[in-house]
């Protein structure tokens, strides 16, 4: 059975989990002051912007406020794209890709404000194909998770260690999470809706987890 | 000549607190040594060196040595390599 307070309580402490998550992903960036790592916290901060509006937007009622949930739905799908950039340009750091990078990233700034917009200032269209945007977007998440989840399998093959083969882990578990939520929205499985949920929930755990065993872990042992 | 931005000597200071550390631990620091490990000409690798020493994270009495802020440094620039590798990414 769909119950709102549960999803209205998974959407919170997903939410919570992305802030948590932004902290140390934005590590990298304060780093190296590379603006291709820049799309990490970016990711992670509109997926819990996303949750966020997924929770007051579905808090009342199957039926949540539309325009709402326009804007939760493309803020994960951009949340997904700044990922993907991130690891595309990861591999390539000559000044040619720094400009590449700054483009991608503006449009996709320009991109993410466009949909929203429409979403919202064109009513009708929100309205009306709400339940087939789902379903797009749901497939272009998908797609965004296969290629960050071969990218980081890849790195994991290239130099092997046990540490490493979690984060493909959780992104496969964030991409198997988007495919049930997209049975969800075909079909209205509630057992694939609330099996993402769950899956969701393990993927955040898990880059938390790998988080917290670099930063937190080596700094109490390096105390010690 | 190009410029060194201000990222790539965040990784070159990184590189040379890693390497400076390393060899501090087993023999006195021998400057040629790290020149070979570092791959960079012994005037750039000076000019680094003293730069290091001016920010305050190495010091040189018998030999160079990293201090507390160059090893806290390298903790932090250890611990973000070690991030990104498992989080998938290259940083080259």
């Amino acid at each position: 059975m769909y119950d709102p307070t549960i999803r209205t309580v998974v959407e919170v402490v997903s939410a919570i989990l992305c802030f948590i998550l932004l902290r140390f992903m934005i590590k990298p960036y304060k780093l190296t002051g590379e603006g291709r790592y820049l799309g990490l916290p970016l990711g992670f901060g509109f997926l819990g912007v996303s949750y966020v509006i997924g929770a007051i937007a579905f808090a009342q009622t199957f039926l949540p406020n539309r325009e709402l949930a326009y804007i939760q739905l493309f803020s994960r799908t951009f949340a997904y794209c700044f990922l993907v950039v991130t690891y595309y340009f990861s591999k390539k750091p000559s000044e040619n890709s720094r400009i590449k990078w700054d483009i991608t990233l503006s449009l996709l700034i320009v991109a993410l404000t466009a949909s929203i917009v429409v979403a919202i200032i064109i009513p009708q269209f929100a309205v009306d194909s709400y339940q087939a945007a789902q379903v797009y977007v749901r497939i272009f998440n998908i797609i965004c998770l296969i290629y960050i989840s071969i990218h980081t399998l890849r790195s994991h093959i290239k130099k092997p260690d046990q540490t490493t083969i979690l984060i493909p882990f959780g992104f496969i578990l964030l991409g198997t999470s988007q495919y049930s939520l997209l049975i969800w929205a075909i079909d209205e499985s509630i057992f694939a809706f609330n099996g993402a949920l769950v899956l969701r929930l393990a993927a955040l755990a898990i880059f938390l987890f790998v988080s917290y065993l670099t930063f937190n872990y080596s700094k109490q042992r390096s105390s010690k | 000549m190009k410029k060194i931005s201000r990222r790539d000597k965040l990784k070159i200071y990184g590189d040379l607190l890693m390497i400076l550390n390393d060899q501090s631990k087993t023999e006195k620091i021998i400057l040629t040594q790290v020149q070979v490990r570092m791959g960079v000409p012994f005037d750039r690798l000076k000019n680094y060196i003293l730069e290091l020493a001016e920010l305050g994270m190495i010091e040189e009495e018998t030999s160079l040595k990293l201090t507390e802020k160059g090893k806290q440094y390298l903790s932090e620039y250890a611990k973000v390599l070690d991030f990104m590798k498992r989080m998938g990414l290259a940083y080259q």
